[in-house]
């Protein structure tokens, strides 16, 4: 009865949108031309033209990720950030050291241990050329994050501690990603209090009223200010803040118990 | 018509054809790698919508981690799913 129901659902619910988004036109024109307000963001995300508009950077997404709407993003960093903060206070007293474990057989450790790098490389791409191409720091951070995985279940939650990476290191690491963040968030006001020029929080490019900028180039490089020192900042902070997450998950639960049972006086 | 339609209307209906799957389990485990098999069609479709942003963090967040977090959630509850 109940995979009927599931089934009648699913017909009923896919045909519904279906009919909707075709015959009703629900999402309005598809295909037949590009809509007035992607023709706007694209039209201003890289246009030398508009200083005053525009967000310097190619990248559309990361234009409206990073700068036209870079306050919503931060505030979705926040939410990320408070709920590793969340996951550290239910562990809070777990020791990381005594995880003992085998992990899985040598043919799955051994490509394994080559996907890694290759892994690495492409995060580190993507974060890096965030500003350029499709990708960006949350993307860059989610590839990179995929290595704890395969270390807690390939090589066992002890690989961690084998590879030097700590509970710690990557709270210190996380954390770090999330103070460059605030770092670039708070650069031109800074900027502002020494020189005395007008400059906004998160400011990438000059506005109406304010000439502050970011460097758009580096030694002839573009780098595209803000959305380049941003993307690097989330793919550290959203990289080992999974890192944390998942340490903290591959842990054992009657390890887990058992020290959390010493730890709190149960 | 446009040549995309054909593989996104394959990808499409196999994402429901393996989310249905997904529901239907009993088998937790088997949920998950059904949910995780639907996001790599879902993938594909996101591809070919021209999103290649959303692909780059819907793939490693929908087939990796979070069916790897889940399966750490199954390994200390239950398998099974009761009635």
């Amino acid at each position: 009865m109940r995979k009927y129901l599931v089934l009648a659902s699913i017909v009923l619910g896919v045909s519904a949108l279906a009919y909707a988004t075709t015959y009703l036109g629900a999402l309005g024109p598809i295909g037949s031309d590009t809509r007035q307000l992607a023709k706007l963001f694209l039209m201003h995300t890289y246009n030398p033209e508009f200083p005053e508009l525009t967000a310097m950077s190619p990248e559309a997404v990361t234009s409206i990720v990073w700068d036209f709407r870079g306050v919503d993003t931060l505030y979705e960093t926040v939410v990320f950030y408070m709920a590793i903060v969340a996951a550290l206070a239910i562990y809070r007293g777990v020791g990381y050291s005594a995880i003992r474990g085998a992990g899985l057989s040598v043919i799955v450790r051994v490509v394994t241990r080559i996907l890694i790098p290759m892994n690495i490389a492409i995060a580190v791409s993507i974060a890096a050329h965030g500003y350029l191409a499709p990708g960006g720091g949350f993307q860059a951070g989610a590839a990179l994050a995929v290595i704890s995985v395969l270390l807690a279940v390939v090589f066992s939650a002890s690989s961690f501690g084998k590879l030097g990476i700590s509970l710690a290191r990557a709270v210190i690491l996380w954390t770090a990603g999330l103070l460059a963040i605030a770092a670039v968030v708070f650069a031109p006001v800074a900027f502002s209090a020494v020189t005395g020029v007008r400059a906004f929080l998160m400011q990438n490019y000059v506005k109406l009223d304010s000439p502050f900028a970011f460097a758009i180039h580096i030694y002839g490089q573009q780098v595209s200010g803000t959305p380049t020192w941003f993307n690097l900042a989330e793919f550290l902070a959203v990289s080992f803040g999974f890192f944390v997450i998942f340490m903290l998950l591959s842990l054992r639960e009657d390890v887990v118990r058992e020290q959390l049972g010493e730890s709190r006086g149960h | 018509m446009d040549p995309t339609l054909v593989p996104l209307a394959f990808f499409s209906v196999a994402g429901l054809v393996f989310a249905y799957l997904a529901v239907v389990e009993k088998d937790l485990v088997k949920a998950v790698i059904f949910s995780a098999i639907q996001s790599s069609t879902y993938t594909a479709v996101l591809y070919l919508l021209r999103a290649p942003d959303t692909v780059l963090v819907y793939l490693p967040v929908a087939v990796g981690l979070y069916p790897a977090a889940l399966l750490f959630l199954i390994g200390k509850t239950e398998r099974g799913d009761g009635e």
